[in-house]
């Protein structure tokens, strides 16, 4: 038994998170990927062994809230028992880890005189698993064989020991052993230091009274996050989107459906309409999935704080199984993202019909380049993948900002300067693309124009395109839709070529051709014709709109005063006191 | 214009302005004896203050040689966004670089995250035709006329400033010249910064936030030079003004003056070149700063001698390029209030009750439990003699500001003080991991150097925490920033992206670069009247495997530079394993390209874990500081003597202990050399007191600083000091 005090307990809370933390310095100083290091494509947690989340450090959303799950998986292989002092275990099932198949777990076993304390759990990108696309998210795969080797928690360390088959099976089935060994290397690292340091509070404090703070950080985050969900009105709130296709069967549209119940303290998550396991590799696993409501979820209720179990037990999820939420062996997966995203969107609409003030209005979807060259006959082989900024949804109280997707967490651009230095591109254009933002009260964020140059021969081209026919980028309370990604090839010319598809390799592109690439804007926020007219007036001041959509769009009247906009308080009011006709886009 | 000093020692000033007070140090040059002064630090008077406090100090300001400063204009300027109108003149295609950013959201679960607001609004962001390729060619001619145009239009909508930034302008400056040229001749009242001026390195929209930066605060900055000088001539300084920058050395004032965004973090860097002096003179190879202010505590780090710096930091979320030292700031220090969150838990910090309310005992009308209270409350500071009884402490405010917090915690009053502190201790402990373990550093092959007004009481448990060896109190501890300034050098720093493979093909243009930018440092500083004999130079190269993104920075030696020899070519070296020294030039002579991949490689496995020997290398850019030496401060030797007894006791409540129990308390001026001191104890100066916890030791060295060790000093096996 332990003498728990509540300053021991915030000072071991406090401790067990910054051994997460320190986890993920760890890994991203030790990792050979660059998908690690620098866009940070991971995820890691310490996970208790009745599966709960005790703390995690910052990284992929959609990462992080699977791990405890994936953790309950190898529990249910070896058994509570089946696991030694030394044993790491290596998974990317996709049906038990909520991940695709390139999204490898490493995760260890944490003892502590003896006894079971804790799993220090990672999960991370890997730069190859196999399978028939280098790098994984295969746009068309038909089953998971196809998407690279399958681990099913295996320990690839028994008791210190290396399981060297297994080692060599690695090396010999993915395409860049060295890294990828090098990547796994890290993960083990991380999950060792976060180890150690789990160790070092278990001497100082005693291993009871580590679990009993843990135990009481998550008591206490659960009783503060169903005092928050109290607040929110009962009832069921429901959204549903259509998704464009599943990469195999073109051309035919699906449903995503989310109905969110409020029930005092309680949350129950049900996917009521949403469509069957599809042919295509748009599945995805439903611990991904629910790890993505989990985020939304906990974005709209304490979004500033580091995450634990206590978040998330107030949420119940209903996923009957042979959807394309909750696939099964051996449906294709890889290219899950897309559903994932949609999951994100779909509960914070739902929520923005209970609780406004707390969400925002919907974001757009990724928008990411793959621009490559394979045959060296045109010049070095190269491949760039550009995930850049999308607008995203206005906020109940500002414009939304032009940003990553919100699923991605904490992912950067990258410099013009840089990507010139590297590839035959010139990018001729970085700008914000202001005519798809959402209009509202307040505006969806901007979508951006990036136009890539090919300064070579033999390039292809491959984009990541979804959410064209229904708007995932919905407007909020009277304000409007962000409009669609696109990609044009050539703009501006006779030459011009509008791409409406993913999936499909552009090309080959020549030298001076132009890859046009336009994100989505976010939706809006609130009823236009009621913006402060002086922040109309900047916005035609900034060329975000033209006098034109002013008067029409947001009912206020702005001249021409020499080059410079000038408001006309008086007509803009006479306009917003007349009955208001035309209604927004 | 003469800025050297006649060899006749003489006297030297720092000052340097934080966020309560500024502090003074008057160094003479002759014997190293120091004089300390403080004043409020008001900013709407701060050229008054400084005046005044000047004024206090024990001499003529005809017979003091050098002034350096330490400022906060820059960065009270940018954090409370009152700088000037800037407009922006950018290539074509990339207005928006500015406010696109990096796109990025920190808080990963947050959907309200927002970035800093951008500066420069749109309609002031102007486009002009003109592009470089990558390699710094022109793929499009400059237009001229459209410079003409936009900064028309820009003069017109009223900007005071103008910043110039296009694309790829590292590699080839030329057309940042020629429209600066033009904007400086047409509009002569407007202040021009070019990115080329400020940053020779790629990444666009942090190269256009650092320029941003600078226009947006040098008009001001500028006045404020302006006004100083003019001050300090009046008062009969007779010699320039120097001003503290974010690398660690100062600059003439005249220079700052078009840069002000280099003295961003003058005040925290002074405190680590004070620490670097120090570890210097006792030894001591392995330091961590540790800063304890009001409102944040400062973390840096010195490894095997040398200060870890960086190349990018950040003012109020907004990114700043340029060398700056490593300082990690976390929210937790004197001023830090302790607070219930939503989970019902104990917190502390980052918000602060800064300057004005203040801690509830400062009786300024603060009204929440600080750390000050806590410390007041448990007997560590004493009501009477806060800041040599400059100001008297309320003790029933903090005893009524923390009761409430105890109430609601279901807590004592001294459970909950003795939990804030904790708490705090906790969260510093943390910063500190976090910055070695990124490193692939241990602490526990540190010291620790405490200093600032509130480290002292935190050291000791800090240090254990972290299992460091000692902890060293610096002399003056409050004041030790204003002492490093006073220690600084001249530092001119230069730095090119220069993008090229590490092979013998491209080691000429290298070696150019480098000689054209040391070149312009040294004229740099032969203006300020050095000669060739006290100028070093060293010259540091961005490396990394080919492929790869992280850079590491390497040191080359002079005399690699000197004769750089060739590149082996089709050599394999033999594999280095991972606990192999850093490659020691020393004891292996080498030549620039092999001792440039030996070391990188070494690095890099220090800080990643592994590397290959033989791996193609690429360089990223180049950088060359030269410092200007000023001669360095001696160090008196401590008076020995009879050990000092107590003055009197104190009841003082440790962690562990049952209540407060009475503990000697000590007056630091009446130590002598090698007194040793056995916890609990207190050690009260001016502006400082330190804590000697039970089982602690403390030790006074033959230079004045405390050293303090847990155990006995049997057990202790020497930390070099003394």
């Amino acid at each position: 038994m332990s003498n728990l005090d509540i300053i021991t307990a915030e000072v071991i809370r406090n401790g067990v998170v910054a051994a997460a933390r320190e986890m993920g310095t760890t890994l991203v100083r030790t990792a050979y990927n660059p998908l690690l290091y620098d866009v940070q494509d991971f995820g890691l947690a310490i996970v208790s062994p009745r599966c709960e989340t005790w703390a995690e450090a910052p990284g992929m959303t959609v990462f992080v809230g699977a791990l405890p799950h994936t953790v309950s998986s190898g529990i249910g292989r070896y058994g509570i028992d089946g696991f030694a002092e030394g044993d790491v275990i290596i998974a990317n099932d996709p049906y038990t880890t909520g991940n695709h198949i390139s999204d490898v777990s490493v995760y260890m076993p944490v003892f502590f005189e003896g006894r079971l304390l804790a799993f220090t759990a990672s999960v991370a990108h890997w730069a190859d698993i196999g399978g028939k696309t280098p790098g994984g998210w295969c746009p068309d795969s038909v089953d998971v064989y196809q998407e690279g080797i399958c681990f099913a928690h295996e320990k690839i360390m028994a008791s210190g020991e290396k399981v060297e088959g297994l080692w060599g099976m690695i090396r010999s089935n993915t395409r860049y052993p060295d890294i990828v060994i090098g990547d796994m290397q890290a993960q083990i690292a991380a999950c060792r230091q976060g180890a150690e340091r789990l160790r070092v509070l278990c001497r100082k404090y005693g291993v009871d009274t580590v679990n009993d703070a843990m135990e009481f950080a998550i008591d206490s985050t659960e009783i503060d996050t169903r005092r928050q969900v109290r607040a929110i009105p009962d009832g069921v709130y429901a959204a549903r989107l259509m998704m464009d296709h599943d990469g195999v069967a073109l051309g035919s549209p699906f449903p995503i459906a989310i109905q969110v119940r409020v029930d005092g303290d309680e949350i129950f998550i049900s996917f009521d309409g949403t469509s069957p396991v599809r042919a295509g590799p748009v599945n995805a696993p439903e611990y991904a999935i629910r790890s993505v409501v989990r985020a939304a979820v906990k974005g709209v209720i304490s979004p500033a704080e580091p995450s634990n179990e206590g978040d998330f037990r107030c949420i119940t999820f209903d996923i009957p199984p042979g959807l394309v939420i909750s696939p099964e062996r051996p449906a294709p997966v890889d290219s899950y993202g897309y559903v994932c995203n949609a999951c994100y969107e779909l509960t914070m609409r739902s929520f923005a019909k209970a609780v406004p003030e707390r969400c925002i209005a919907g974001g757009a979807t990724l928008c990411m380049p793959t621009i490559s060259r394979v045959n060296p006959r045109d010049g070095r082989p190269f491949i760039l993948s550009d995930p850049f900024d999308v607008g995203n949804g206005a906020r109940p109280y500002a414009d939304g900002p032009t940003m990553a997707i919100n699923v991605m967490g904490d992912v950067p651009n990258s410099p013009a300067e840089v990507v010139e230095m590297r590839y035959p591109l010139r990018i001729e254009r970085f700008s914000l693309r202001e005519e798809v933002a959402g209009h509202g009260r307040y505006r969806g964020g901007a979508g951006i124009y990036r136009d890539y140059r090919v300064l070579e021969d033999g390039v292809t081209l491959f984009t990541a395109h979804e959410n064209i026919l229904d708007p995932i980028a919905a407007g909020a309370d009277g304000g409007s839709a962000g409009g669609p990604i696109r990609v044009v090839i050539n703009p501006g010319t006779d030459r011009e070529e509008l791409m409406s598809d993913r999936g499909a390799y552009m090309g080959q592109l020549c030298a001076g051709d132009v890859i046009g690439m336009r994100s989505g804007g976010g939706g809006g926020w609130g009823n236009p014709a009621t913006r402060d007219p002086e922040k109309v007036l900047a916005d035609v001041r900034d060329e975000r709109i033209t006098i034109e959509e002013a008067k029409g769009i947001y009912r206020t009247v702005i001249h021409n005063d020499a080059g410079m906009p000038v408001l006309d308080v008086e007509q803009t009011g006479q306009l917003r006191a007349s009955p208001h006709i035309k209604p927004a886009r | 214009m003469n800025t050297h000093v006649s060899s006749t020692a003489g006297y030297r000033i720092a000052i340097d302005v934080g966020g309560t007070f500024v502090d003074f140090v008057l160094l003479d040059e002759a014997t190293g004896e120091i004089t300390l002064e403080k004043q409020p630090s008001t900013p709407e008077r701060i050229v008054e203050e400084i005046g005044a406090g000047i004024g206090r100090l024990p001499v003529r300001l005809a017979d003091v040689g050098r002034i350096f400063h330490g400022t906060t204009v820059v960065v009270n300027a940018i954090v409370q966004e009152k700088g000037v109108r800037v407009g922006l003149l950018t290539t074509a295609g990339f207005r928006d670089v500015l406010e696109i950013g990096r796109g990025s959201r920190p808080e990963i679960y947050n959907p309200h995250y927002t970035a800093p607001r951008c500066l420069v609004p749109r309609y002031l962001r102007r486009e002009v035709p003109g592009r470089l390729g990558a390699g710094g060619e022109e793929v499009i001619p400059l237009d001229l006329d459209a410079i003409d145009r936009e900064s028309d239009l820009l003069a017109g909508h009223g900007c005071e400033a103008i910043a110039v930034c296009f694309l790829h302008s590292y590699a080839d400056p030329d057309h940042e010249r020629c429209a600066v040229e033009r904007v400086r001749e047409r509009h002569p009242d407007i202040a021009v910064s070019a990115s080329h001026d400020l940053v020779g390195e790629w990444r666009e929209f942090e190269r256009t936030s650092t320029t941003v930066l600078n226009a947006y605060v040098q008009p001001q900055f500028a006045g404020y030079i302006g006004v100083m000088t003019r001050r300090l001539e009046a008062d009969g300084y007779g010699a320039p003004l120097a001003m503290m920058q974010s690398n660690g050395g100062v600059v003439a004032a005249e220079r700052a003056a078009g840069r002000p965004i280099t003295t961003l973090e003058s005040g925290p860097a002074g405190g680590v070149i004070g620490a670097e002096s120090l570890a210097a003179k006792l030894g001591l190879e392995n330091l961590i700063c540790f800063d304890v202010g009001g409102t944040t505590v400062d973390v840096a780090l010195i490894d095997r001698g040398e200060i870890i710096e960086r190349s990018q930091t950040s003012v109020a979320r907004r990114p700043v390029m340029g060398p700056t030292i490593d300082i990690s700031s976390v929210g937790a220090g004197g001023g830090s209030i302790a607070w219930i969150d939503h989970r019902g838990a104990l917190r502390v910090g980052p918000q602060s009750a800064g300057a004005a309310p203040g801690p509830a005992c400062f009786g300024h009308g603060g009204t929440d439990p600080t750390v000050t209270d806590c410390h007041l409350l448990l007997g560590y500071l004493d009501a009477a003699t806060f800041l040599g009884s400059r100001m008297q402490l309320d003790e029933a405010a903090a005893l009524r500001a923390v009761t409430a917090l105890a109430g609601e915690l279901g807590l004592t009053v001294q459970e909950t003080a003795l939990g804030t502190l904790k708490i705090a201790a906790t969260n510093m402990t943390h910063a500190i991991r976090s910055i070695t373990v990124e490193k692939g550093l241990d602490p526990r092959d540190y010291s620790l150097l405490s200093y600032g007004g509130g480290g002292g009481l935190f050291a000791a448990a800090v240090s254990e925490e972290l299992g460091v060896r000692s902890v060293i109190v610096p002399r003056a501890p409050a004041n030790f920033s204003a002492w490093g300034i006073v220690c600084s050098d001249y530092r001119e720093d230069n730095s090119r992206t220069l993008v090229r493979p590490f092979t013998e093909e491209h080691l000429g243009e290298m070696l150019d670069g480098i000689a054209a930018m040391k070149q312009e440092n040294l004229e740099r500083l032969r203006g300020y009247g050095f000669d060739e004999t006290e100028i070093l130079s060293d010259t540091r190269l961005d490396v990394r495997f080919a492929g790869q993104e992280f850079t590491v920075t390497v040191h080359a030696e002079e005399a690699w530079l000197s004769e750089p020899g060739t590149l082996p070519s089709g050599v394999r070296g033999p594999r280095i394993h991972n606990d192999e020294p850093v490659f020691d030039p020393l004891v292996e002579p080498s030549t620039f390209p092999t001792g440039v991949r030996k070391r990188f490689v070494a690095l890099h496995r220090r800080l990643y874990g592994h590397g290959e020997q033989d791996a193609p290398l690429e360089v990223v850019t180049l950088r060359v500081r030269s410092v200007g030496q000023v001669a360095r401060p001696s160090w008196p030797e401590w008076p020995a003597g009879e050990a000092a007894p107590a003055r009197g006791t104190r009841n003082t409540c440790f962690p562990g202990s049952e209540g407060k129990q009475a503990v000697p308390v000590y007056h630091r001026d009446e130590l002598v050399r090698d007194q040793q001191v056995e916890g609990p104890a207190i050690v009260e100066e001016w502006a400082t007191t330190t804590a000697v916890p039970p089982g602690w030791t403390l030790a006074v060295d033959r230079i004045g600083n405390l050293v303090l060790f847990p155990g006995d000093i049997a057990m202790f096996s020497g930390s070099g000091s003394g």
